[in-house]
């Protein structure tokens, strides 16, 4: 939502959706009704809410953490946004605010903001750190251990704690990742590692690119805790984490992180397919334990607070016609930049699996 | 020349094939007429085309090349662009491909552009462009029909589960796809299981990128794409050094062994993980935007085909020779 704020400022971004109109007609009376049955039929699996602790209409509800046995609450503090606020002191009241108003899952990793988001974080949550759920993200990007475990130092030592509930490695994109990490000597070592040593309690991993990957990642059944995916209503009809792994993740029993319920960018509500509250409220009200929402103002925390007040998820149908909604517009990705561009994609997992820049791409 | 048979259809095809869309980036009409003529004294027999190319344009220039008794020599195809429309409005872009290419019937007329997940549906829906394949059969005016598409194994697979009698099915082939969202993987055992015709394309990863990194050289991936099990190799010929270039490695063509072809597909995995090397996968940029269109995505107008699309005098040198089909009516 903060971008959103920040490109309805910019008008002259916006698409010529006139276009869209010229030459549909013939398309949806051919395909329509078929589509749409095809659709529904696929998708039902995903709509089931999981348990949810209501705590009444001015409280943030929690859900329960996969088989961990831990509770998180149903949105999250995204790091990488804590980091783009204007100054260290915003940050540290934006991260105090949030747990004062009940936000307990705050998610960071080593590399944001050349380690800017882990400091503020780790400011703000001076006196506060007992009271939420801490995680960061390993960004080994296919080095081995050693480099894992003292990335992990460092991030303790910048989130000023002696333990991580939850590490995970960050960015599984490329398709030769799940490889790396799994080799002799590889980061997933360090996972069972750092367990041993008390200084993390759970591990997961995560990603925004493709499904595929993220399945050879579960291949490999290494008992990981927690998942995070781009979880959004424009997710379904593009290389879809919706459809392809979270039923893989509730069966066995993971849990769920969502993030990217604006489409990363924001760009589907400046386009005026969503509004942020119901592309919010979607992605919350599938199967996952906590939604990580990029908060970079009061305002956007605030708003968020707000909707996660008393939230009650959305029907099955409601769900299905914010898809359909969504369907038209969706199909080819381009709402969801992170997975069809490079520029998600971060600097340091780009140079260390020997790729240009993207800035260097034409694509 | 070799030539191999395409799949169960009876009919033999030339080994490689001259691509329709780089037809139109030959500086002059008289060098396109004179690469086709070229091509089919060397043997080629096997032309690919699509109606949307350049306004129309490749597809006259191809027209223009063949008349004076070249038709009969080769096997003609061209695809059409419905994108999800009409059975109707694909009855009129084949009238105006065989209007440009000046002949009755087409060898294989193919849907182009399978490249979004609703498009398998939309091709299959009652009134759609198969009805139109049908028709064009009964009529006599094409032989054989197929579907291509660079985006994505899943919608190939789809096309191919909801079951229609595809003779042939174009697909990108090469090292890096192997390794990438690999059509190789799976689609390719799948369309030869089921008797139809593989058909290979972008042997070079769409845009050579991957061969000016230096990872790998031009001719190993020709042939490794031609080593696949596939009636033919649709090549991008823009200029007749590339046509001779294609021409000299047929015609010392060994099929590579199982074990070059893996140390092959193993050099290009580390850089084929992120698809860099096969934009048409990963970008939005290279769907032509006469693809996105009638499925209303937006479009970047500082991508070449838009400008294409945009330019109405399609070159100097050839007044566009058809009247613009009125979409989805």
């Amino acid at each position: 939502m903060a971008e959103q704020e920040r490109q309805n400022q910019q008008g002259e971004a916006i698409p010529e959706l006139d276009r869209r109109s010229f030459m549909q007609e013939g398309m949806a009376s051919a395909g329509a009704v078929i589509a749409t049955s095809a659709l529904r039929r696929q998708i039902a699996v995903a709509a089931v809410p999981s348990q949810m602790t209501n705590k009444g209409a001015d409280q943030i509800s929690r859900r329960v953490l996969g088989k961990t046995g831990e509770q998180v609450s149903i949105i999250g503090l995204g790091g990488y946004h804590l980091g783009t606020v204007h100054s260290r002191d915003m940050a540290v009241r934006l991260v105090q605010e949030a747990v004062d108003a009940g936000v307990t899952f705050f998610d960071n990793a080593w590399e944001y903001n050349d380690h800017r988001s882990e400091e503020w974080m780790g400011l703000g949550l001076q006196g506060r750190r007992e009271r939420v759920f801490l995680m960061s993200k390993v960004c080994t990007h296919g080095r081995d251990k050693n480099v894992a475990m003292q990335q992990l130092e460092e991030s303790l030592k910048r989130l000023g704690t002696d333990h991580l509930d939850l590490w995970q490695i960050h960015e599984v994109i490329y398709e030769n990742d799940p490889e790396l990490h799994f080799a002799k000597g590889g980061v997933v070592e360090a996972l069972d590692q750092a367990k041993k040593q008390g200084k993390v309690r759970f591990v997961g991993f995560t990603g925004h690119k493709s499904p595929v990957i993220h399945l050879k990642m579960l291949a490999h059944d290494y008992p990981f805790d927690t998942v995070q995916m781009p979880l959004n209503c424009f997710d379904a009809t593009y290389r879809s984490f919706e459809q392809q792994v979270l039923p893989e993740l509730q069966r066995r029993g993971i849990a769920v992180l969502g993030m990217k319920s604006l489409g990363g960018d924001g760009q589907p509500i400046l386009y005026g397919v969503v509004r942020a509250e119901e592309a919010l409220r979607y992605a919350m009200s599938l199967p996952v334990a906590s939604t990580i929402c990029g908060i970079d103002s009061l305002d956007v925390l605030r708003q968020n607070v707000r909707i996660a007040h008393g939230f009650k998820p959305m029907s099955p149908q409601e769900m299905q016609a914010l898809r359909d909604r969504c369907r038209s517009s969706s199909g080819d990705g381009h709402l969801e930049l992170f997975k069809t561009t490079k520029k998600y994609d971060g600097k340091v997992g780009r140079e260390q699996h020997g790729y240009p820049p993207p800035e260097q791409l034409p694509i | 020349m070799i030539y191999r048979k395409l799949g169960s259809t009876g009919a033999q095809v030339s080994a490689i094939g001259i691509g329709g869309h780089h037809l139109g980036d030959v500086t002059t009409l008289d060098e396109a007429i004179q690469l086709v003529h070229e091509a089919i004294d060397a043997g080629i027999t096997f032309f690919d085309n699509a109606w949307e190319y350049y306004n129309g344009k490749t597809e006259t220039i191809l027209g223009r090349a063949l008349r004076d008794g070249r038709r009969d020599k080769v096997f003609l195809m061209t695809k059409v662009c419905t994108h999800g429309r009409s059975g109707k409005l694909a009855m009129q872009m084949l009238e105006d491909s065989l209007r440009r290419y000046q002949t009755d019937h087409l060898d294989l007329w193919q849907i182009h552009g399978i490249v979004y997940d609703n498009d398998p549906e939309l091709a299959y829906a009652k009134g759609g462009v198969l009805e139109a394949f049908d028709q064009a059969k009964k009529e006599g005016k094409v032989r054989f029909v197929g579907f291509t598409g660079h985006k994505d194994p899943t919608f190939h697979l789809k096309m191919l589960e909801l079951g229609y009698p595809f003779d042939t099915v174009q697909m990108p082939l090469n090292p890096f796809d192997s390794n990438f969202h690999s059509f190789e993987r799976q689609v390719l055992p799948e369309v030869n299981r089921r008797g139809m015709a593989a058909l290979g394309m972008k042997s070079m990863g769409g845009t050579a990128w991957g061969i000016k990194a230096g990872v790998v050289q031009a001719e190993e991936m020709l042939r490794y794409a031609m080593s696949l099990p596939v009636a033919t190799t649709i090549c991008g010929t823009d200029s007749l050094h590339v046509l001779h270039q294609n021409l000299r490695v047929v015609h010392s063509f060994q099929p590579m062994t199982q074990s070059e072809m893996e140390a092959l597909r193993a050099r290009c995995a580390p850089t084929a993980a992120d698809g860099r090397f096969e934009p048409y996968k990963v970008s939005l940029r290279y769907d032509n935007p006469m693809t996105r269109m009638p499925h209303g995505f937006p479009f970047d107008d500082t991508q070449r085909e838009v400008t294409e699309m945009l330019d109405q005098a399609s070159g100097p040198w050839l007044v566009p020779e058809t009247t613009p089909v009125t979409p989805g009516r």
